[in-house]
This record gives C-alpha cells, sequence and structure tokens, in this order.
C-alpha cells in the first residue's frame, strides 16, 4: 500500500494513508499515515454503519494534509 | 516500458499540500480489492490487476473479493474500508469540493516485483490523471 502512496505522491499529488498495520506501513515510510489505535484489517474506519465515526477518522486523515509534515511517520490516534 | 524511478526508502517522497481540504478534490485508493458489482472480480488468491471505480456510484453498487481480512464490518458497511459514502457525504456538506470522478481499487497479491515495476507505476498513473488535489488510501 505504501508503494503506492510513494509513487502516487512521487508525480507531485500529495497522499496520506490510513493504516492499520502501523509497523508494517512505517517500515515502508508513508508521506503521511494515520494509525486509528485499536482497529484491524477490515474495520479501518472503525465500526459498520457508524457514519459520524467514519467521518472523523476520514476528515483526521485528510488533516494531517494540513500539519506540519511528518513524512516517514505513522500518527497514531484514539477513536474511543 | 521505462523501469519506474528507484527511491531509497530512507527517502520519503513528500509533495506540500497548499490548497484548503474545502476547495480540494479528493480521490479514494484502496488495497481491498473493492469494485463495481458489474466489474470483473478480482481472483482473491493473487490478482496484480486494478479496477477503476465510478465515483458516482454508492457502496450499494459496489462489492469486494477478498480471503485475507476479516469481513464482519465489510459485509455490513463498505465504508469500513472504501469510505466513498462518508467522501460523498463530506462532499456535500462543503467539508471538501468533491471527489474525482473515478478511485481506484487494487486486489490481493503477492507478486510484489510485478507490483512494483508494472500495476503500482500504472495506477499512480491513472490516479494522477483523474487529477486530484488530494489522494486518501486505505488498506484492507
Amino acid at each position: 500500500m505504501v508503494t503506492v502512496q510513494r509513487a502516487i505522491e512521487m508525480l507531485g499529488v500529495p497522499t496520506v494513508l490510513i493504516t492499520v498495520e502501523p509497523e508494517e506501513s512505517a517500515q515502508a515510510r508513508p508521506p503521511r499515515a494515520l494509525c486509528p489505535r485499536g482497529f484491524i484489517a477490515g474495520h479501518s474506519l472503525g465500526r459498520p454503519e457508524d457514519e459520524a465515526l467514519q467521518k472523523w477518522i476520514v476528515m483526521d486523515a485528510l488533516g494531517l494534509l494540513r500539519e506540519t509534515p511528518r513524512p516517514g511517520e505513522v500518527v497514531h490516534r484514539d477513536y474511543t | 516500458m521505462e523501469k519506474p524511478l528507484e527511491l531509497s526508502r530512507y527517502c520519503v517522497p513528500f509533495t506540500p499540500f497548499t490548497k484548503a481540504l474545502e476547495e480540494s478534490l479528493i480521490c479514494l485508493v484502496t488495497t481491498a480489492a473493492v469494485r463495481a458489482k458489474s466489474d470483473t472480480p478480482f481472483n482473491v488468491e493473487g490478482d496484480n490487476s486494478f479496477r477503476r471505480i465510478d465515483s458516482s456510484l454508492s457502496t450499494a453498487d459496489l462489492s469486494y473479493d477478498d480471503a485475507h481480512y476479516d469481513h464482519a464490518c465489510v459485509d455490513r458497511d463498505l465504508n469500513c474500508v472504501f469510505p466513498a459514502d462518508r467522501l460523498a457525504a463530506l462532499a456535500r456538506e462543503g467539508r471538501i469540493a468533491g471527489v474525482t470522478a473515478e478511485h481506484f481499487s487494487m486486489g490481493y497479491s503477492q507478486a510484489l516485483r510485478e507490483l512494483r515495476e508494472t500495476t503500482v507505476p500504472q495506477i499512480a498513473r491513472a490516479v494522477s490523471a483523474v487529477r486530484p488535489d488530494a489522494v486518501l488510501l486505505t488498506g484492507g
């Protein structure tokens, strides 16, 4: 996933990744990445039909585009 | 085809984001093997192709082909891995300007060299061609 992200970023398009495998993602050095703490594969955006939570995570991820850059790092946040 | 540029893992490509989110078109890219119901299924054992997803489709019009992540969430709500409906809602609320005409999806693959040399450059060019202001990527 980070390979795709880096390839897109290299074409001049800003990217942000939502990952639930932060160790694996961090090793591949993503330009920007958010890990919603405690979620697992298949539940990257949290619970089914929880629109408010899913929008919150999407907006937080997009918000990383505007924050102080931390390229190569995965930002961990809690959503409980 | 020209081989893609190789970058040391220790270098991180970085494109500054200078617009406001309210003025930005967002493109969604996933590795969760999502596709339009009418499109060709992914091979769950390994598939290096990718699918374009018309962004006017809601998740009710989409499906997935996967045998590698937990499906309890996606069987009820595909937004768990592919938040297309949530981006559409954020656009209606004016929190983003909108979404690109197409989103993109890849399947599961262990053919990493072919992925890196073929699929990844292809999908990156296809994503760039729909002119997003920013790209949101999600895994399974």
